[in-house]
């Protein structure tokens, strides 16, 4: 190997990269682009969810639970006079929950104060929303026991012994902290996981092209007849592309930070240096790739195909650890899951080298495996 | 004269489809795409993803030890969520394997447990990793949910015998019961979610990457110049270059629903002709914006890379992978400009919950909308390289 002739190769690569004004917007406004849009879409929280309300009772009681169900801006109720309204207001999307009063609950709950069973309201979700339907009724059972305990402490006479009650009422209770991410915000998950989206896929589908493009037009050959090896062939190629993008995460760090002020807790320089490790797997990655297809389709329509499941079940978008066990296995065979876990260790915990040891080793050792295949990709081709 | 305008134009499109769909059987990769997709598809999304937690990492730290306290522990356990439960000492230690992401959540009873369940207070404090809020959320209702139902003072068998009702009365149940129900997806199967949106995915692949490779790489292999001798105006050179992509995503799609139906179980509720001619729109509409990023594109390369980073946000933000409503608005603006989008709307409803015609005429009408605004879009970009 020589370091004179792969510093001409550097040289040939960066200018080659930097000069085609295409790859330098890819490099800017994907980041840009996927930080923004992936940064802000997760979330826990239920809002302005259209709520079909059938109110047979329309007494006090029951306009006070609809109204306290409105209050939080969680829900936006309308009024629906029979249950054959409510089904075709959720066929057609325009509700996402229903809520049944029957005509005996301020009765009942009257009656329920002396002794008797508490009063019955009929709750219909729409289980084709499978996210939304789980939020809702998480949200509205602790909404219901809440107001239905205020309603009761409303009603004067009974005020004081009802408040007292209520406390025993829900059982145990219970006090939730969470730690790291106190208010499960879904914006720092979602952009520690965007930096595994965007290395993991722009890059690889940005060495394969470039590479087949070569092969396309002919410089490619023209570089495997020069003396160069093709360890320096595959060094010119991977190094540049890897400075380029280790800046691209320099500058998504910076974005994320500024735009949607989300910084690592833990060290950045740290996170850097695990970046450009990772690079070396997606490289590696779209060398293979590129090597194995005859055009510049064939190259990219691989890396699409082998991309999408694999950062489906890396747990970028939907968590790895709720896949059924043999999922989960699979899922660690994908070097995108490690890199997402360290790279969420890093900005939500903190972490630091030594508890991230082992996911470390795991990624080097799959970046040593697969820049092996890709040499050998390169060298039968020559 | 009019008639055999017609019938000129009819054959011409063919003549160029059939020249297409010869050369669409020989490449490997729209075979890739066709067959082998919707199967991986099928395979992950119907199997390994779920929202719902499974084996949730958990310890407990009580200090109470009593038998109470044992018996909420057991309760939480037999949920059927979470992995078997470790028993740490100390506080210190929960916040440290926390930090390492060893556990999801930590229950921790106080010592006072028992006294403050005698005295109908009782109380746990809940300790959640953040770092996954969705999990995080979903635990943490989990847990509420088994402990507001939980008697820590009550001995079911004593109050039985003296003939007092299990529950009921104040201080006993919650002060209002919600009888809940779960319309077209009873047991919440995470599954549906991706079922009833799975030809979404299919098809959005599958017209993007033809429509988008097409004109690019007829006009990198010189073949484009030769396509405009032909005596067919440019409009015919479209039609049939896209006719047999759109046959080739019905078989996608047909791939996808017969898949669906017996590697799970899941049949579409609604009329499947009905889903048919329904999703006839949304393969023009992503067509027609392949076959604009394919005007816009000077290589096949870069064609590509505007497909690919138009399909990835169009999958997340239509609401294909997570509910749109959970976005925050201008995003959930910005998700109604993709086809996938109202096309995933009107899939789960036919799908997921049988619509008919009437509840699918909004989506199927913006789609039409954003093909005829593409198609002008197109002919204003196609006009000064063919005069």
């Amino acid at each position: 190997m020589s370091f004179r002739r792969l510093a001409v190769l550097l040289r040939r690569e960066t200018l080659a990269t930097l000069r085609d004004p295409f790859t330098v917007t890819i490099l800017v406004l994907v980041p840009l682009v996927a930080l923004m849009l992936f940064g802000t879409i997760l979330s826990t929280k239920v809002s302005e969810l259209g709520l079909g309300v059938i109110d047979a009772s329309r007494s006090a009681s029951s306009r006070r639970l609809v109204a306290e169900l409105e209050a939080q801006g969680a829900f936006v109720a309308r009024e629906l006079a029979t249950r054959a309204d409510m089904d075709r207001a959720m066929l057609a999307g325009e509700i996402g929950a229903g809520l049944v009063v029957p005509p005996d609950f301020e009765r009942r709950l009257r009656a329920f104060e002396r002794g008797g069973p508490p009063p019955e309201i009929r709750v219909v979700y729409d289980g084709g929303e499978v996210v939304l339907a789980g939020n809702a009724e998480a949200f509205l059972a602790g909404l219901a026991t809440a107001t239905g305990l205020a309603l009761r402490a409303s009603d004067g006479a009974a005020a004081a012994g009802a408040l007292e009650a209520g406390a025993s009422a829900s059982g145990v209770a219970v006090r939730t902290t969470a730690l790291f991410n106190p208010s499960l915000d879904g914006t720092p998950y979602m952009v520690s996981g965007t930096f595994g989206f965007v290395l993991s896929f722009a890059t690889t589908l940005i060495i394969a092209v470039s590479i087949v493009n070569e092969r396309f037009s002919g410089t490619f050959e023209q570089l495997q007849v020069t003396p160069a090896t093709s360890v320096e062939i595959l060094l010119g190629k991977i190094l540049p592309l890897g400075a380029v993008f280790s800046a691209d995460v320099v500058l998504m760090i910076l974005l994320a930070g500024f735009l949607l002020g989300v910084w690592p807790v833990g060290s950045a320089l740290f996170f850097i240096a695990i970046s450009t490790v990772y690079l070396l797997v997606s490289l590696s990655m779209g060398v293979i790739f590129s090597a194995t297809s005859k055009s510049a389709a064939e190259a990219v329509s691989k890396t699409v195909l082998a991309s999408q499941p694999l950062i489906l079940l890396s747990g970028f978008a939907v968590p790895a650890s709720n896949m059924p066990l043999p999922f989960r296995w699979v899922s660690e065979l994908i070097p995108a899951t490690h890199y997402i876990r360290v790279s969420r260790a890093i900005y939500l915990r903190g972490e630091g080298p030594i508890v991230l040891f082992p996911e470390i080793l795991i990624i080097l050792l799959m970046g040593g495996a697969l820049a092996t295949i890709a040499l050998r990709a390169i060298a039968r081709r020559q | 004269m009019k008639a055999g305008r017609v019938r000129r134009f009819v054959a011409n499109v063919l003549a160029i489809a059939y020249k297409e769909a010869s050369l669409l059987r020989h490449d490997s990769t729209v075979v890739q795409n066709v067959v082998i997709q919707p199967v991986i598809l099928l395979i992950v999304m119907g199997f390994a993803l779920r929202f719902t937690p499974q084996d949730v990492r958990w310890a407990v730290v009580d200090r109470s030890d009593t038998p109470a306290s044992r018996r909420l522990v057991e309760e939480i356990q037999t949920s059927g969520y979470f992995a078997p439960v470790r028993h740490l000492r100390s506080y210190g230690e929960a916040h440290e394997l926390l930090g390492r992401g060893k556990l999801v959540a930590v229950v921790v009873i106080p010592d006072e447990f028992r006294r403050a369940a005698a005295l109908g207070r009782p109380e746990v404090q809940l300790l959640l990793n953040g770092t996954d809020p969705l999990t995080a959320a979903r635990v943490a209702g989990y847990v509420t949910q088994i402990a507001s139902r939980f008697r820590a003072e009550s001995e079911p068998a004593d109050r039985a015998r003296k003939g007092e009702p299990a529950s009921g009365g104040p201080g006993r149940a919650p002060p209002i019961e919600l009888r809940e129900e779960f319309r077209y997806n009873a047991t919440l199967r995470d599954r549906n979610f991706y079922m009833s949106a799975l030809a979404g995915f299919l098809l959005t692949n599958i017209c993007l990457a033809q429509a988008a490779l097409g004109l690019v790489a007829e006009r990198e292999s010189g073949t484009y110049e030769q396509m405009l001798a032909q005596p067919a105006t440019p409009l015919q050179i479209i039609l049939g270059k896209l006719l047999p992509t759109v046959a080739a995503s019905y078989v996608a799609l047909t791939i996808g629903v017969i898949g669906a139906g017996l590697m799970h179980g899941y049949w579409p509720r609604g009329n499947v002709l009905l889903f048919y001619a329904a999703t006839l729109p949304f393969i023009l509409a992503t067509l027609a914006i392949g076959t604009f990023v394919s005007a816009l594109a000077r290589t096949s390369a870069q064609a590509v890379f505007i497909a690919v980073f138009f399909i990835m946000p169009s999958f997340v933000l239509s609401g294909s992978m997570l509910p749109y409503a959970l976005m925050p608005h201008g995003v959930r603006e910005v998700g109604a400009l993709f086809p996938l989008r109202w096309y995933q709307i009107l899939s789960r409803r036919i799908i997921e919950r049988g619509a008919g015609p009437a509840e699918v005429l909004v989506p199927v009408l913006v789609l039409v909308t954003i093909f005829l605004a593409m198609l002008v879009a197109i002919r204003w970009r196609m006009k000064p390289r063919l005069g």
